[in-house]
C-alpha cells in the first residue's frame, strides 16, 4: 500500500468515523442527562435527512439556511418526543424505556415509508462535487466538509458545556439530577433541551450523510455502529464518543482495506470485545467504584 | 322435488348476485384476481416500487377501457424485500389466502428463485416481468413466462462480446454483489470471456447488497490494473463505487448491469456515471426525446406526483408493458379463462407490445422468454443514448429457442 492510498484511506475513515462520532454524541447527550438510551437516534439521522429534503425541495433556500432550519425543526421534534413518550414513563424500568425508544424509532421509520416509500431522493449540496487533486492526492470535498463539521461541533459543544450557565445545568444533571434539583436546576427542562440537542445532532449527521448516499428510510442505519463508538469511548463521555466514532471508522476503513470487506465489521468488534475484556469501562471511561 | 327446485334456484341465484368462481380460482363474473410481489421495502426498493406502479397504472388503463372480456383486473400485492423466504410466503399467500388466478412478479432475481418451486408445483402462471435468472424459464416450466428480460447466460454473451470487441478490454475485472442478479451476471460473464474470448478476469471481488463503502474491493481492483471493470449491482452502489474508484485514481471505464442502464442509475451516480456503457432492456429510456414515451411519462407523473428523479424508471416501463401483455393473454383466453387456456394463449403471442415504448413480446410452445432483444447504450451528457453496437457472434443460448 502506498502512503497515498494510505492517506486516503485515513481521510476516508476519519469521515466514516466523524458520522459514526455525532451518532454517538446524541446517543451519549441524552443518556447522560436522563439516563435513557435512546436506540430511535438512527432514526433521528434519517428524519433530519427527509427534514433537509422537504426544506430543500419546496423553499428558495440556500443549502446554509436549509440546514439551519433543519437542526431546528428537529430540535423540535426531539422535544415533542421528550414531552410525548418519554417523560411520562420516564420512571420506567430501563428494558421499558429502551423499547419505548425502538418503538418511536419504527414509528418514525413507518411514517416517513408511508409518504415517501423507499425510493431513494438525490440531495444536493454546494460542497459536494469531484474529488479536490492536492498532488497525487485525490479527496472527496463531502470527507473534508464532515470532518470539519465534527471538529466544530465538537468546539460548539465544549464551550457550551463549559461556558454557558445551561451547559453547566446540564452538566450538573448529569453527574446527579437530584443534588441539581435541589440546587434550582429545572431538571425537567434540561431533559427535553439534552433530546432536542440530540435530535439536533442527528439531523446533521443525515445532512452530511444524504449528498454521499441518498435519501431513503434506511439511511439511519447505523445505530451499532454509534453504539460501539459510545462504548468504546466509555459511554458518558462526550469527547470518549468522538474518539470512538474516529478510530472505528478508520479501524473499519483500513481492516476492509487490509482484509476484505468480509472481514471489514469483523475485525473492528473483535478489537472492541478485546478492548472491553481489557478496559471494561471504555477508553474514556471513569474506573467503575461501587461501595459496599 | 319442489325443494330441490327451490335450492337450485337459490343457489344460482347466489353464483348470480355473488359473482362466485366459475370454475377457476380468482375468476369471477366481475373481476379477475391477479397476485404481485416484489420487493417494496429495503435497498432493493427501486425494482418492486416501479414494477408496482408500472403495473398498477396498465391496469388502471385496462380497467377504465372495460377490462379484459369486460371483467376488472384487480391487483393484490406483496413485498418479498427482495429475500426468497418471504417471496415464497408472498407467492404462498396469494395463491392460497387471496385464491389469485395468476401472478404477475414484479420482484428481483433474488425474490423470484424462492417462489419459482412453489410455482411450478401449484401449476399458476407466473408471468415474471424482470427476474433474468435462468430458472425461471430453463429447464422449460409449462406455467413460468419471462417477459422484458431475457437470460442472464444470454447476457454473459452479449456483456462478453461488448467488452472485448467495443471496449477493446483484454484485462477485465469484475465487482458484482452476493445475491442472486449480481451473481449470476458476474458468473455469465466470467463463462463467456473464458469460453469466446479465451479470457480471465483479472480480478473478481463481491459485495454485499446496501454496502457504501468499496475502497477494499476497488484496492484489489486497482492492483490488478484491469483495462475495464464491469460491475454488478444496483444503482445506488454502483454510484457509491464509482465515485471512490475516480477518488482512487482509476479512470478505467465501467460496463454496467442490466438494472443500471436506466434514469435511475444517473440520478444516483451524477458526473461520475459519465462514459458508463451497458445493455438496455427497453428501446427507449425514460429521459428520452420520443413523443410516445414523454406522453407515458406525462400520464405516469399525473398518476405519482411526488417520485424522486430517477422515477419512472425501467422497471414502471418494463411491468406496464407486460401487464399488457399478461391482459392481452387473458383477453385470448376467452369469456371463460382457464390456466390451460391461459397458457396457450400467451404461447400464442408474437411481436406484442402496448407501443413503441415496450420492446415486442413473442412466446411460443418451445420457449417462454417474451423479450430477446437488448441495445448496447452509453451514458452521455448524463444520458444514455444508444450506441451503433450489434453483436456478431452466434449466440448459444438463442439457438436453443430456435
Amino acid at each position: 500500500m502506498t502512503w497515498q492510498i494510505a492517506f486516503q484511506l485515513a481521510v476516508s475513515g476519519l469521515s466514516v468515523g466523524s458520522i459514526y462520532a455525532l451518532v454517538a454524541l446524541a446517543l451519549v447527550i441524552p443518556f447522560k442527562a436522563s439516563g435513557v438510551l435512546n436506540f430511535a437516534q438512527g432514526e433521528m439521522v434519517t428524519l433530519g435527512a427527509y427534514i433537509g429534503l422537504v426544506l430543500s425541495t419546496s423553499l428558495p433556500l440556500p443549502f446554509v439556511a436549509v440546514a439551519a432550519l433543519t437542526v431546528i425543526i428537529a430540535g423540535a421534534f426531539g422535544v415533542l418526543i421528550e414531552r410525548l413518550f418519554i417523560r411520562p414513563i420516564v420512571a420506567a424500568p430501563e428494558f421499558t424505556l429502551v423499547i419505548a425508544t425502538f418503538a418511536i424509532g419504527l414509528i418514525i421509520k413507518a411514517a416517513i415509508r408511508l409518504h415517501w416509500q423507499d425510493n431513494t431522493f438525490p440531495f444536493d449540496a454546494p460542497y459536494a462535487g469531484p474529488a479536490l487533486a492536492v498532488g497525487p492526492l485525490r479527496v472527496n470535498p463531502s470527507y473534508l466538509i464532515i470532518i470539519a463539521c465534527l471538529a466544530a461541533l465538537v468546539g460548539v459543544l465544549v464551550a457550551f458545556f463549559r461556558g454557558t450557565k445551561f451547559g453547566k445545568a446540564m452538566r450538573a444533571v448529569a453527574i446527579d439530577p437530584r443534588a441539581a434539583r435541589l440546587m434550582g436546576i429545572r431538571v425537567e427542562s434540561i431533559f427535553m433541551s439534552a433530546w432536542a440537542l440530540a435530535a439536533g445532532i442527528g439531523a446533521i449527521a443525515g445532512l452530511l450523510v444524504a449528498p454521499l448516499i441518498g435519501i431513503n428510510p434506511e439511511i439511519g442505519q447505523l445505530i451499532v455502529k454509534a453504539l460501539v463508538a459510545a462504548v468504546i469511548g466509555g459511554f458518558t463521555s462526550l469527547g470518549g464518543a468522538v474518539a470512538g466514532g474516529l478510530l472505528l471508522g478508520v479501524l473499519e476503513t483500513f481492516c476492509g482495506a487490509f482484509f476484505g470487506a468480509t472481514l471489514k465489521n469483523i475485525v473492528p468488534f473483535g478489537i472492541l470485545i478485546l478492548l472491553l475484556l481489557l478496559k471494561p469501562q471504555g477508553l474514556f471511561g471513569g474506573s467503575l467504584q461501587q461501595r459496599v | 322435488m319442489r325443494g330441490k327446485a327451490i335450492y337450485a334456484i337459490a343457489l344460482g341465484a347466489l353464483m348470480g348476485l355473488g359473482g362466485v368462481a366459475r370454475g377457476e380460482q380468482g375468476v369471477t363474473g366481475t373481476t379477475i384476481e391477479i397476485g404481485a410481489f416484489g420487493p417494496i421495502t429495503g435497498p432493493a426498493a427501486y425494482i418492486g416500487l416501479g414494477g408496482r406502479d408500472g403495473a398498477n397504472l396498465a391496469i388502471k388503463e385496462i380497467n377504465a377501457a372495460g377490462g379484459v372480456g369486460g371483467r376488472k383486473l384487480v391487483l393484490h400485492f406483496e413485498d418479498d424485500g427482495h429475500s426468497p423466504t418471504k417471496a415464497l410466503a408472498a407467492v404462498k399467500k396469494l395463491v392460497d389466502e387471496d385464491h389469485v388466478f395468476a401472478i404477475f412478479c414484479v420482484a428481483g432475481s433474488n425474490g423470484t428463485i424462492g417462489s419459482i418451486d412453489y410455482v411450478k408445483e401449484s401449476g399458476r402462471v407466473m408471468y415474471v416481468s424482470f427476474a433474468s435468472a435462468p430458472g425461471v424459464t430453463w429447464p422449460f416450466a409449462r406455467n413460468l413466462f419471462r417477459g422484458g428480460t431475457t437470460e442472464v447466460p444470454r447476457y454473459g454473451e452479449l456483456y462478453a462480446e461488448f467488452i472485448a470487441d467495443q471496449m477493446q478490454a483484454q484485462k477485465v475485472a469484475i465487482m458484482s454483489g452476493r445475491e442472486e442478479y449480481p451473481k449470476n451476471e458476474g458468473d455469465a460473464l466470467t463463462k463467456q470471456l473464458q469460453s469466446w474470448f479465451n479470457t480471465t478476469p483479472v480480478v473478481r471481488v463481491e459485495f454485499n447488497i446496501g454496502d457504501k463503502d468499496f475502497t477494499s474491493q476497488l484496492l484489489q481492483v486497482q492492483q490488478a490494473q484491469p483495462q475495464a471493470i464491469a460491475f454488478f449491482g444496483n444503482p445506488a452502489e454502483a454510484a457509491i463505487a464509482m465515485r471512490q474508484a475516480r477518488e482512487l485514481g482509476l479512470n478505467q471505464p465501467f460496463f454496467v448491469g442490466v438494472t443500471m442502464v436506466d434514469q435511475n442509475f444517473i440520478a444516483a451516480a451524477r458526473q461520475t456515471a459519465e462514459g458508463a456503457s451497458g445493455f438496455a432492456l427497453v428501446p427507449l429510456l425514460p429521459g428520452s426525446d420520443d413523443a410516445t414515451l414523454k406522453a407515458w411519462e406525462a400520464k405516469w407523473k399525473q398518476e405519482y406526483p411526488n417520485l424522486p428523479a430517477g422515477r419512472p424508471n425501467i422497471f414502471d416501463l418494463l411491468s406496464y408493458g407486460d401487464m399488457y401483455v399478461l391482459a392481452e393473454g387473458l383477453k385470448r383466453a376467452g369469456p371463460e379463462p382457464t390456466t390451460d387456456k391461459l397458457i396457450g394463449a400467451l404461447e400464442g403471442i408474437k411481436d406484442y407490445r402496448v407501443s413503441v415504448i415496450a420492446t415486442p413480446r413473442t412466446f411460443t410452445p418451445k420457449h417462454h422468454i417474451g423479450n430477446l432483444q437488448l441495445v448496447a447504450m452509453q451514458v452521455k451528457n448524463g444520458q444514455w443514448v444508444p450506441m451503433a453496437w450489434e453483436g456478431k457472434h452466434p449466440s448459444d443460448i438463442l439457438k436453443r429457442y430456435q
